[in-house]
């Protein structure tokens, strides 16, 4: 591998870090993937060590900080995937509109907004949306002191 | 976690979970201080072990974050770095362990005959 192909590998696995390391060691970890690769080491390795470096970069928890951001990604992810859920879901309103009440005065369909209205109990389709919903409250709940 | 030969941890083997190479760059740290480049090839002689550059960056900023290094000011691109003094009692306390647990598993290995 010639050196300008080398040096954007390397490049491109020190991209991969989040911005306040490279602030702190992108220049002296670029010189030093020089030196290891003028000592014989292959540019391949050295940024797969970079990329493995940068995933622990950004799973590792600052210590007293705040949520990572693997975390409010997974939040964000899960929240938009509740909202989705909600959207996607029938409204129970309508439903309860088209329910026929037994016992109604000339054996009639009679029309009662309350009546009957068990939103999302026709099998487990909706359970399952309705439990998606209320996720991104349940993992607000948990880390109620955290935020992004 | 910050560790201090003052708090009540001195005399705990904070190094056990830190994993190898921490331990071997507190060692490589022991007699003066060094940049990168002059850790991966102290620690190849040292120990036959190839620390890679994304291992080496990861357990230098965990061990700073410890407070058991210290950046240096930059010398030209390199950051040196030093030992701590809580960073050479805790790579002392880390020694005698492992010392206690080598001396522990020879006695057995002649105890054993094997």
């Amino acid at each position: 591998m010639d050196d300008a192909r080398a040096a954007r590998l390397v490049d491109g696995a020190l991209r991969c870090y989040p911005a306040r390391w490279r602030r702190r060691h992108g220049d002296e970890a670029a010189e030093l993937a020089a030196l290891l690769i003028r000592d014989g080491a292959s540019a391949g390795s050295i940024a797969l060590s970079y990329l493995a470096g940068a995933a622990r970069e950004w799973l590792t928890p600052r210590p007293g900080g705040r949520l990572t951001t693997a975390a409010c990604a997974l939040l964000i992810a899960v929240c938009a995937l509740g909202v989705s859920a909600v959207l996607l879901s029938p409204p129970a309103p309508a439903r309860a509109a088209i329910t026929p009440t037994r016992g109604a005065a000339g054996g009639t369909s009679h029309v009662r907004g309350h009546a009957h209205c068990r939103s999302g109990s026709d099998g487990p389709v909706p359970d399952v949306i309705r439990a998606l919903g209320q996720l991104p409250v349940m993992i607000w709940t948990a880390g109620h002191d955290r935020s992004c | 976690m910050r560790v201090s030969g003052r708090d009540g941890r001195a005399g705990q083997d904070v190094l056990r979970r830190v994993g190898e190479a921490s331990v071997l760059i507190l060692i490589s740290l022991a007699d003066g201080p060094k940049h990168g480049y002059a850790l991966i090839q102290d620690i190849k002689e040292l120990a036959d072990v190839e620390l890679g550059p994304g291992t080496l960056y990861g357990a230098l900023d965990r061990l700073e974050r410890l407070d058991l290094i210290e950046s240096l000011p930059a010398d030209d691109r390199r950051h040196p770095y030093r030992i701590t003094a809580p960073g050479a009692a805790a790579l002392r306390v880390h020694l005698d362990s492992l010392e206690r647990v080598s001396a522990a598993g020879r006695l057995r290995l002649r105890l054993g005959g094997v």
